[in-house]
This record gives C-alpha cells, structure tokens and sequence, in this order.
C-alpha cells in the first residue's frame, strides 16, 4: 500500500513546464487586453498574472526546501500533497465555489441598477479571491 | 476519533517527521491525525496500523 507522498520532493519538471505555460498565457493574454481591452485592464492582467506565477513558485520552493512551514497548497504546486491536502483543498475550493453563485448574482444585480460593470466584475473578483482565501486559512486550522 | 497514533509513534521513538516520511504523508498530517482534527483515510489508516503492527481498531476508536 503506498501513500503520496506528502513529505518527499516531487518531480520539478511538471512545474516548470506549467509556470512557463502559464507565463506564455499571462503575456499574450495581457498585451491583447492592453492593445483592445478598456483602460489599464491589460496591465492588471500583466501584473497579476506574474504576481500569481510567482506564488505558485515561490508555495513550490517553500514545500521543497522549508517543508515543516509549507502548507497544503504549497505541497500542491510542488506535486507532493497528501490525502489531507487534497482535503483541505477540496473544502476550501467547496466554499469557493458554492458561494460565487450568490456573488454572481449580486454583481449582476448591481450592474442593473448602475453600478459600473469594471467595477463590479473587479469587487466580485476580489470578493471570490477573499472567500477561497479565508476558507482555506479555515480549513488547515481545522485539520 | 480518538486514536493511539501518539503513544505508539512515543514509545517507538519516533518524530512526527520520521513517522510522516514512513507513511508518505506530511508532517503536519500526522500531527492533525494526533490530535484527533483529521480522520485518516481507510488505506492510510490500514498503513498506520500496519507499520505500529495493530489492528485498525486497535489504533483508532470511534468516540464513546
């Protein structure tokens, strides 16, 4: 019987190959958004973007070299999380999910009585990031 | 669930970080699992019981 292993490195190479993927996505995707999107919308891709690139490996190096202060997501994008991780996760991704359709809804609701509809989509954005966030920083306290 | 995780790992002298590396889990998995905040899943509850040499209900109790 053989367990993931939550402890041990995992293989570097997926990671890689995703973050180069991903940077590739973020840069085409934020000049195209620059060149036809409104406002700074395309440096907000751009910056965000990158900013996310480098948690996921920045989470990756601190499961591999520091693994007593990584935390489930961080075992995640170094591929060596365990059945707990997956659970924490899960949750969290749970709670996140169930409650974008209320947030959906509200946004919606708010960009029919005028509210401008950048700002909502940023406000629901952030809103949903906030909720994964707090929900997960619930779930690894809870176990 | 209760469960004699703890005890054993103690008495086999073990760290939470030795027992985690056996198992192929984390560190902090073994310890959520010590303190009762994690129930194990059944195929990592057969390989606690396993390697402590005990049976599954011998290492974890259902609260009374």
């Amino acid at each position: 019987m053989s367990m993931r292993n939550g402890s041990a490195p995992g293989k570097r190479a997926p990671l890689v190959v995703g973050l180069l993927a991903g940077a590739a996505v973020v840069v085409v995707l934020g000049l195209l958004v620059r060149e036809f999107g409104p406002g700074n919308m395309g440096n907000g891709v751009l910056a965000g973007g990158s900013i996310a690139l480098l948690g996921i490996g920045a989470a990756a190096w601190r499961a591999w070299h520091r693994p007593d202060d990584a935390g489930p997501l961080d075992r995640h994008f170094a591929g060596s999380a365990d059945e707990r991780d997956a659970v924490v996760l899960t949750r969290a991704l749970a709670v996140a999910g169930v409650t974008a359709l209320p947030l959906t809804g509200l946004a919606t609701v708010a960009i029919a009585v005028g509210l401008r509809w950048d700002i909502a989509l940023a406000v629901l954005l952030f809103a949903q990031l906030a909720i994964l966030v707090v929900a997960y920083r619930r779930e690894v306290v809870r176990g | 669930m209760e469960n004699e995780v703890k005890q054993r790992r103690e008495a086999a002298g073990l760290s939470q970080r030795e027992l985690a590396e056996r198992l192929g889990v984390s560190r902090q998995t073994v310890n959520s699992i010590e303190t009762g905040k994690y129930d194990p899943s059944l195929p990592l509850a057969i390989a606690i019981a396993r390697f402590f040499e005990a049976s599954v209900e011998e290492m974890f109790h259902v609260d009374a």
